[in-house]
């Protein structure tokens, strides 16, 4: 990790997320009025002493609402990354080590997930789970977990055929330790990397699947919710949707970029090799 | 304190096929073997001959069609699961890898590697039964802290046999020294030199797999040829190199390149092969 902090574009990434997270975190503590109260005697204004960024067309203060939002974005974010970290990283381990049922059930499994089309998935489990930002990015983390499944599968299959597991296993170490020791470490990197670029991806989902309306409900304010409104009173308020677009942006590009300085820093996986 | 003679290992008919379906194949045609604390047999064969299938079955790694396979007259060939890991922490039998590039971890150091045995059984004192373990075998035990990538090939092989002293009891071992390009015949045999000290009086029996006769004539008490699957010769090393009576074993002997240049000639090697192809035939 402290390699990441000599990489400038990884320093970079790191200094915005962490700008993004903070403004999450102490959103409520740092918004000057209540993000969901509607003053109807200001609908629609510029920005001004009062509202920094102006009002919405409910007269609500949209720097108040982009701060309450980066909470709300980010933890749906960070939930689809969670939920397909667990769902592919330990069936990807498992694969690796129950034989050849599990491996095939599993392999379809993922391949059938890889099908579906996120968009369409996550209003579908909405409707079948009810309409909420948890139910809709479960469904994304579920669509995601192949790509946990087959990076682990990749980085865990040569470290399970080679000697060094077999020498720990005719030590009469367990399953677990083996995977502790010997497996996990170099699949790590790899699942890091992963995380980081699919964090930026989910971020794109949610802002889309809030930009449509789906899994959130009207006053919860999120980045692609707001950015939906704004484009409606585009005529009134032209430079508007600029600010949660550019939020959208910034946060997906520093997750790329932290995923691209953590790959550059691991550089490929030494499981297996060393210099002779 | 076993008995000089009695066996620590005894395999007996052993067979066993590797493989699935129809790819199957019976790679050990009912093979006999033992080896008594305090000795150390040379198990020779070429390639295919089956000595690594063998090594491995009696570390419980293979399955068994038919046979016994008895350590300490325990049979071990049916273990599985829970039973199959108690004996291997027992640490009654261990396998000493002959390529240390691929049995240690490269990103562990070679201490943690060394003293991963002693971890899986949770005992006290790792850090300096790891430290007298690489002493052992000439290392200084500074070296535990790096990396395998980080020490010499000559370092690289001594840590790896550096695993089995570090467990206490050890009445029988398992040694692979092979066909491995890497290793020249005269590191092999500083190797099997530094294992023959390891002998730890007369408790530990040793075997040694190789392909070359050669290499191991000078450490083994006994030697048994492998060929096919199946045990075709066995006795005293000094007998079954002075007076091989399998033409396999002839064949072996006669074929290493000697000084001088007392080998067998063209003709008598090839009579000998027509001899085994007849042999194999009936």
């Amino acid at each position: 990790m402290g390699a990441v902090l000599r990489h400038r574009l990884g320093v970079a990434s790191l200094v915005v997320l962490a700008a993004m997270v903070l403004l999450g975190v102490l959103g409520p503590l740092l918004a000057p009025q209540d993000p969901l109260v509607q003053d109807p005697s200001a609908l629609l204004q510029g920005p001004s002493a009062a509202h920094l960024l102006g009002t919405d067309n409910l007269g609500r203060d949209v720097f108040s609402r982009l701060l309450a939002g980066s909470r709300l974005s980010l933890l749906a974010a960070l939930e689809a990354v969670a939920v397909g970290l667990v769902l592919g990283t330990v069936p990807g381990l498992l694969s690796v080590y129950l034989g050849r049922v599990f491996e095939w059930v599993t392999l379809r499994v993922m391949d059938a997930f890889v099908t579906l089309p996120f968009l369409v998935f996550a209003v579908a489990m909405t409707a079948l789970l009810g309409n909420g930002l948890t139910q809709a990015m479960f469904a994304v983390g579920i669509l995601i977990s192949p790509v946990f499944y087959r990076v682990t599968r990749a980085a865990a299959f040569p470290v399970a055929g080679s000697q060094y597991v077999e020498a720990a296993r005719l030590t009469g170490a367990p399953a677990w330790f083996v995977l502790r020791r010997h497996v996990w470490p170099k699949v790590l990197p790899a699942v890091a990397v992963s995380a980081a670029g699919l964090l930026g991806s989910s971020l794109v989902i949610v802002s889309s699947l809030t930009f449509l309306g789906i899994g959130i409900q009207p006053p919860e304010p999120t980045w692609g919710g707001m950015l939906a409104t704004d484009l409606e009173y585009l005529y009134q308020r032209p430079t508007a949707p600029f600010v949660p677009a550019l939020l959208i942006i910034l946060t997906v590009g520093a997750c790329n970029g932290l995923a691209d300085a953590l790959r550059d820093v691991i550089g490929a996986p030494r499981g297996g090799r060393v210099r002779a | 304190m076993p008995d000089r003679t009695s066996p620590l290992l005894k395999v007996r008919d052993l067979a066993v096929s590797l493989g699935r379906g129809r790819a199957r194949r019976e790679i050990l045609h009912g093979v006999d073997l033992t080896v008594r604390a305090g000795e150390i047999v040379g198990l020779i064969g070429e390639t295919g001959s089956g000595k690594t299938t063998l090594a491995r079955t009696v570390l419980g790694l293979n399955r068994v069609d038919r046979g016994t396979v008895r350590v300490e007259s325990r049979p071990v060939h049916g273990l599985r699961g829970g039973a199959l890991r108690a004996f291997r922490r027992a640490g009654a039998v261990q396998y000493v890898f002959q390529d240390p590039l691929q049995s240690l971890d490269p990103d562990l150091p070679l201490g943690r590697s060394v003293g991963e045995a002693l971890e899986v059984r949770r005992e006290p004192g790792i850090a300096e039964r790891v430290a007298d373990a690489l002493r052992l075998v000439g290392l200084d035990p500074d070296l535990a802290g790096r990396l395998p990538g980080e020490v010499s090939g000559g370092q690289r092989q001594r840590a790896a046999i550096a695993r089995r002293p570090v467990v206490r009891r050890a009445p029988a071992a398992a040694v692979r020294a092979n066909r491995s390009a890497r290793s020249t015949r005269r590191t092999r045999t500083s190797v099997l030199e530094l294992l023959a000290r390891l002998r730890d009086g007369n408790r530990v029996g040793q075997l040694f797999i190789s392909h070359d006769l050669g290499s191991v004539a000078g450490v083994t008490d006994r030697v048994a040829v492998l060929y096919r699957g199946h045990v075709v010769e066995t006795g005293p090393t000094a007998q079954v190199v002075s007076a091989p009576t399998h033409p396999y074993t002839r064949l072996l002997i006669g074929s290493a390149p000697t000084v001088d240049g007392g080998g067998l000639g063209r003709a008598e090697r090839a009579a000998l092969r027509a001899e085994l192809v007849g042999k194999a035939a009936s």
